[in-house]
């Protein structure tokens, strides 16, 4: 018995320290579900998080722009006016927002007074990852490609005809790689970012786990954690994968029929995940932290 | 190059064993796994590192390639490939497997076999501070044609363009550990016509990528002219992708079932290699037997 325990220490020891064979438990707390964080809207999505943990969100069909969700007091309220029909949005290295301003089809910079900078025009923008040297990466779900943007401005198609009608996008803790989910297949997609912004390797390095009878697993929003697993959502929940690329677990939805779409760790630990499934926001406190570039 | 290295010693270590347990502490080396001052030593050559994978676009790999004394340029070597083969070839390992082709091969108890060693590709950082990413899971744990397709396209072609190597596919053996042991199954489940001889220790027969409905298949499926020798222990892994005791034990049960040509091992340690080390000159005797 006395070896048996020691085996289990050596084994938490690896599991714990090496952040790959990591199963739920260490993520979920006991008696902490899913909450209602956010209610009201029609169809929520775009969550990014600041530096304190606060969330930002969108409502892409009835919003009037970019909301905040307080992380020391829990109240929501309107943060930024007129900028409707935002998909994907992030708060890049220089402080401003970055928005996949999809009912435009444009990307924009946007500083916290509201000024907006046009970064480019005419691309169906889902959703956007910022590096922490300015690159802007964005999925255009109906071309299949991926998109850069340097911090220059130059714009080009960094991927195109890999991934089945890309979605979520997420960036690695050391930024040397790029992840982004199939909302029309199985597969999350990673490469290898070059010093230039351009992108090798292209591989289905995930496989998501797909719901009975379907046959996509309609990935869609994604994000980092800490120790670099990432986690996307998807029709049969929220998705977990190790560095390695191994599914290593699915987190239910808050609405087994509801659909999930961003997903974003915020809060002042930054340990509690938000979800934005349909009208409303859940929130999950968890016992890790996401990745806050 | 060292750094390579390093890297991948320490995802090897981490990510597929776990420290040595009392439970595998039991397990010794042999004799057979022994230099002797009598017997003939092959060459180990470390090759130039495999960069142009069309196959895994954008990996990088370090691999070696063991040539026995006894190795005639006019006969057809058998062959043999080790997944992670970095951790095989060392002369102070688990395995030590050039010592121990040594000693079989002088002694007459496997035939001349060249041995092929292959880590698994990473994905090198554009950041010199960054670490490369692995594909090991990628190319180990997935089901399908890929990793077959690797070595029958990529690495034998450029093995035989200086070694006579046999196309005998009962002749050609794969051999891994966890992931590496489930790898070298598929390899020859998807291609017998390739390699019919498979060697797996503590394989990862389970759902890291789908490993796990190997036994379902092998049920329903027309007998494949392969030769599978199956190692595990009783403490392997047990954790969400599975319990490997189990999923070992069910692929042995299946392999019975269809009337496989096969033998299961159950020792007593956990995920970690000493005892397939330990009995390795034997693993080799039967899979080379007839």
């Amino acid at each position: 018995m006395k070896s048996k325990t020691w085996v289990w220490g050596l084994l938490s020891w690896a599991l714990c320290t090496q952040a790959q064979d990591t199963s739920l438990s260490e993520y979920l707390v006991e008696g902490e579900p899913w909450k209602v964080a956010v209610e009201g809207m029609v169809f929520t999505d775009g969550l990014c998080v600041d530096a304190a943990g606060n969330l930002f969100y969108t409502d892409v069909k009835e919003g009037k722009g970019i909301y905040k969700w307080e992380a020391a007091t829990g109240k929501t309220s309107l943060a930024l006016d007129h900028l409707p029909g935002i998909s994907g949005l992030q708060i890049g290295p220089d402080g401003r927002f970055y928005a996949c301003h999809n009912k435009e089809q444009r990307v924009i910079a946007i500083k916290p007074n509201g000024d907006v900078q046009v970064l480019v025009t005419g691309v169906k923008c889902n959703d956007l990852a910022v590096t922490k040297k300015g690159f802007v990466y964005f999925t255009e779900t109906p071309t299949s490609s991926v998109h850069v943007i340097t911090p220059e401005g130059k714009h080009s198609v960094a991927d195109q005809g890999n991934v089945v009608k890309p979605n979520g996008i997420t960036i690695s803790p050391d930024e040397q790689t790029l992840y982004v989910s199939e909302h029309g297949g199985t597969k999350v997609w990673a490469w290898q970012i070059q010093n230039d912004g351009s992108l090798t390797g292209a591989g289905p390095f995930m496989t998501m786990r797909v719901g009975t009878g379907k046959e996509t697993a309609q990935g869609d929003g994604a994000t980092t954690e800490a120790k670099g697993r990432i986690f996307v959502t998807t029709e049969t929940g929220i998705q977990i994968f190790d560095p390695a690329g191994r599914l290593s677990g699915v987190i239910d939805k808050p609405d087994p029929t509801g659909k999930v779409v961003s997903v974003e760790f915020a809060g002042s630990k930054h340990d509690v995940l938000f979800v934005a499934a349909g009208d409303k926001i859940y929130s999950r406190q968890l016992k890790t932290p996401g990745y806050f570039r | 190059m060292k750094r390579l290295l390093y890297c991948f010693g320490a995802v090897f270590l981490t990510v597929t064993f776990l420290p040595a347990a009392p439970e595998d502490d039991q397990y010794k080396l042999g004799p057979d796994s022994m230099v002797k001052a009598d017997v003939p030593k092959g060459t180990v050559k470390q090759m130039p590192a495999w960069t142009e994978s069309k196959i895994y676009p954008g990996t990088t790999r370090d691999w070696w390639i063991y040539v026995p004394s006894q190795y005639k340029a006019e006969t057809p070597a058998h062959v043999m490939v080790f997944c992670d083969g970095g951790g095989f070839v060392k002369d102070d390992g688990n395995f030590r497997v050039p010592t121990v082709f040594d000693n079989l091969i002088a002694s007459g108890q496997m035939p001349v076999t060249i041995g092929i060693f292959i880590n698994p590709g990473v994905f090198p950082a554009a950041d010199p501070k960054a670490k490369p990413r692995s594909n090991r899971s990628f190319e180990y744990d997935s089901l399908g044609e890929l990793h077959a397709r690797f070595l029958i396209e990529e690495i034998l072609p450029a093995v035989k363009k200086d070694y006579n190597l046999t196309d005998n596919p009962d002749h050609r053996a794969i051999c891994g550990n966890s992931s590496g042991g489930i790898c070298a199954f598929t390899v020859a489940w998807e291609r017998p016509d390739a390699f019919r001889k498979v060697v797996s220790h503590i394989g990862s027969f389970t759902n890291i990528r789908g490993g796990y409905v190997y036994p379902a298949l092998l049920r329903k499926t027309d007998k494949k002219p392969l030769k599978v020798f199956l190692e595990d222990g009783e403490n392997d892994l047990d954790n969400q992708f599975g319990n490997w005791p189990l999923a070992n034990q069910d692929m042995a049960a299946a392999l019975k079932f269809a009337g496989y040509d096969y033998q299961f091992i159950m020792g007593k340690g956990t995920h970690n290699t000493k005892h397939a080390g330990s009995i390795f000159p034997e693993t080799l005797r039967w899979i080379w037997g007839n």
